[in-house]
């Protein structure tokens, strides 16, 4: 009696276990694709309150602000991959924004490189990302304080050099790379295409980018099967510097404007993008492909926001809302055995 | 070296080199202590230096003619107020503080402090509305701030005055539970009141002072409302410059007027472009300097600030508003270096702060 009682409670624990791992498994199926309905139920949302959403100009202005985000997030993506985080965002753009508009025609010194100036930013984008990547690695602190302190530094050095004061950029060559058009689309827009292709790349078809998936699902086994964890986390880091760069550049561009807090507010944008995207921030799930829905996501969600009307002290509240719900369904939280 | 470079290096090593660094740059620091400690210290507290304004600020402490410390808060009270006690302490309360707290409260600390040290401290823009500077005798000389309704009614009317005192507009706040943030919009909402209903509010939304977000806001307006858009107001510069550059994407820069309001360099250069319609310039120079003045001139005898009235010691200074009209010789004026003169104390006193 007893045994059978225990067979029948050991079976039946079996069974619903059986049929969750289905359930799971189908869910897991359609899950990467979750955000991209959000996105197209969102428009369609939108769509049906304001006509004016739908529009060649409303698509053209949602491009162009997705630009700047999309960029940094190509960099963040990775970080996240890796099961890390990236705090310095706003002080590395910072950097690059400020070196790049005082190479520039400016009005607060005599320079004038023109477009000449554009590796610069990038280079030095590249080098924090470095500097962030290896005190990370070599020195053994965890990324998030690593992070902080770069981007804090970043922000100190942008400050020093400007002295406060913001740098105004009167060349309209240089302001082309975010206004002119090409096929009635800006130039930061086909920038931010750019950015996602190499990104893409990157990540399926180099060694950097396959490795950040193995260490993003398990840095132990990778280290195990000979991965040189080490150097692939320097590496993602300084590819988001990389990136952060190009922010640089695109930022002065676009507000024909540098200062030391240029990136304000990019840094939470851009994390929520990747993770509504789909990206887990515990790391191997999600990638490029999933960003540029999240970045959509996010970036539609407030340009619809203002068309339809919400009162502004509502928006933040519906975007906390909006995070909450895109990763309850987009990650697969029955595989984690924490949560903390 | 090849070790800093290919191994991990322990953070022993690294903490050691820095410990060193700064025990060597401390070294010197008695010698220092011992020349300053005859004389009155003049410092300036403020949020950080990472905007014009406050950098300006920093500037007009230091163009009183003294040496000026300057204490950067970073956004955090218990920093700000750390520093200034650390300050008091040093200076043995001899001490002449001009301070931007960084949040009212830390105001009545700090005051607090300042008084039982037997220091001087001028206080800017943030205090509680019961601190009062006569409830402690010469210690607390001033406090300075400016009439956000007041400007921002008069940058909404120069708008309505570009628009043809006609049709809609929309307005770009700060951030909602910011003081100055709540009168500017006061004010703008009286000059659309003023109007009689022929100018409207279309929409106003908040852009927490920066361009990125006015910029994104603009860009939903201009599909939300298109050829509806009559006009701009922002409540500051940052905010005015991101609309601008929302405008200029769609080829619209220079036909809708837009305002802003704190006068920084690259506001000023839009008003002559004719991109923006007006700024006020609210001259952080004077702000700091005339703190550290009034402070240092309570302190050295020269103004017996128990005696003045009490518009004297919680008072609106003056900004002033910058417009096509007067744009070249206000430009003029700031490239000549606008001499001011620290010793003209009440010249700039708009009256006694009221409060909402």
């Amino acid at each position: 009696m007893d045994s059978t009682a225990a067979v029948t409670a050991g079976g039946g624990a079996d069974a619903s276990r059986r049929s969750t791992r289905a359930a799971g498994s189908r869910l897991a199926r359609i899950r990467p694709l979750i955000p991209v309905g959000v996105l197209i139920l969102l428009c369609i949302g939108i769509t049906l309150v304001s006509p004016h959403f739908a529009t060649v100009g409303n698509f053209r202005r949602i491009g162009i602000s997705a630009a700047i985000p999309m960029v940094l997030a190509c960099g963040m993506t990775f970080v996240i991959l890796l099961g890390s985080i990236d705090l310095s965002t706003e002080g590395t753009v910072a950097v690059a924004a400020v070196a790049f508009s005082l190479l520039v025609k400016n009005m607060v010194n005599g320079q004038n490189f023109g477009l000449y100036a554009l590796p610069l930013p990038v280079a030095l984008g590249s080098l924090l990302g470095f500097v962030n990547g290896w005190v990370h690695v070599r020195l053994r602190i965890p990324s998030l304080i690593a992070s902080l302190g770069v981007g804090f530094a970043g922000i100190g050095i942008a400050t020093v050099v400007l002295s406060g004061i913001t740098v105004r950029i009167d060349d309209m060559t240089v302001r082309g790379i975010a206004l002119n058009r090409f096929l009635d689309v800006p130039f930061s827009t086909w920038t931010a295409i750019v950015c996602v292709l190499i990104a893409w790349l990157v990540q399926t078809y180099t060694r950097l980018g396959r490795w950040s998936y193995v260490i993003g699902g398990g840095e132990d086994i990778a280290k195990l099967s000979g991965v040189p964890v080490g150097r692939v986390r320097i590496g993602i880091y300084t590819l988001a510097g990389f990136f952060y760069g190009i922010g640089g550049i695109l930022c002065v561009a676009q507000f024909g404007q540098s200062q030391a807090l240029i990136a304000q507010g990019y840094l939470f944008n851009v994390i929520t993008s990747v993770v509504v995207g789909g990206t887990a921030l515990t790391g191997g799930e999600g990638g490029i492909l999933n960003t540029v829905v999240g970045v959509l996501l996010v970036t539609v969600l407030g340009n619809g926001m203002i068309l339809v009307g919400v009162p502004p002290y509502v928006q933040q509240g519906v975007q906390g809302l909006l995070i909450i719900v895109a990763v309850a369904l987009s990650i697969d939280r029955t595989r984690a055995r924490l949560v903390k | 070296m090849s070790k800093l470079f290919t191994g991990a290096t322990s953070r022993r090593t690294l903490l050691k080199a820095t410990g060193g660094l700064i025990g060597a740059a401390a070294l010197p620091m008695p010698f220092i202590r011992r020349a300053n400690a005859a004389d009155v210290t003049l410092a300036i507290s403020l949020r950080s230096l990472t905007n014009p304004y406050h950098a300006d600020f920093a500037k007009g402490g230091q163009a009183f003619g003294k040496s000026v410390e300057v204490l950067v808060t970073e956004g955090n009270s218990e920093k700000g107020v750390a520093d200034v006690r650390a300050l008091l302490a040093k200076s043995n309360g001899n001490l002449v503080l001009c301070i931007d707290p960084n949040d009212s409260p830390d105001a009545r600390v700090i005051v607090e402090d300042v008084a039982k040290a037997g220091g001087q401290v001028v206080t800017i823009w943030n205090k509680p509305n019961d601190l009062h500077p006569w409830d402690f005798g010469n210690h607390y000389v001033a406090h300075i701030s400016f009439d956000g309704v007041q400007y921002g009614k008069l940058m909404g009317d120069t708008l309505f005055k570009a628009m043809g005192d006609t049709g809609g507009f929309v307005g770009l706040g700060g951030i909602f539970s910011n003081v100055p943030a709540i009168e500017r919009k006061a004010g703008m909402e009286q000059a659309v009141a003023g109007t009689g209903g022929k100018v409207k509010l279309l929409d106003f939304q908040v852009a927490n002072w920066t361009a990125p977000e006015a910029f994104k806001i603009t860009q939903a307006w201009v599909t939300r409302f298109s050829d509806d858009i009559k006009g701009i107001w922002a409540a500051n510069d940052e905010m005015a410059i991101g609309a601008i550059e929302a405008l200029r994407a769609e080829g619209l820069n220079g036909k809708i007027p837009v305002t802003g309001i704190d006068g920084t360099p690259p506001a000023v250069s839009a008003v002559k472009s004719g991109e923006m319609v007006g700024t006020v310039d609210w001259d952080p120079m004077w702000i700091g300097g005339m703190g550290i003045s009034l402070g240092y001139n309570t302190r050295i005898g020269k103004i017996d600030i128990e005696k003045e009235p009490k518009s004297h010691r919680e008072f609106y200074g003056t900004g002033v508003p910058v417009t096509k009209a007067n744009i070249d010789s206000f430009m003029e004026a700031k490239k000549a270096g606008e001499k001011l003169d620290f010793n003209d104390f009440w010249g700039r006193v708009q009256g006694q702060i009221r409060y909402m």
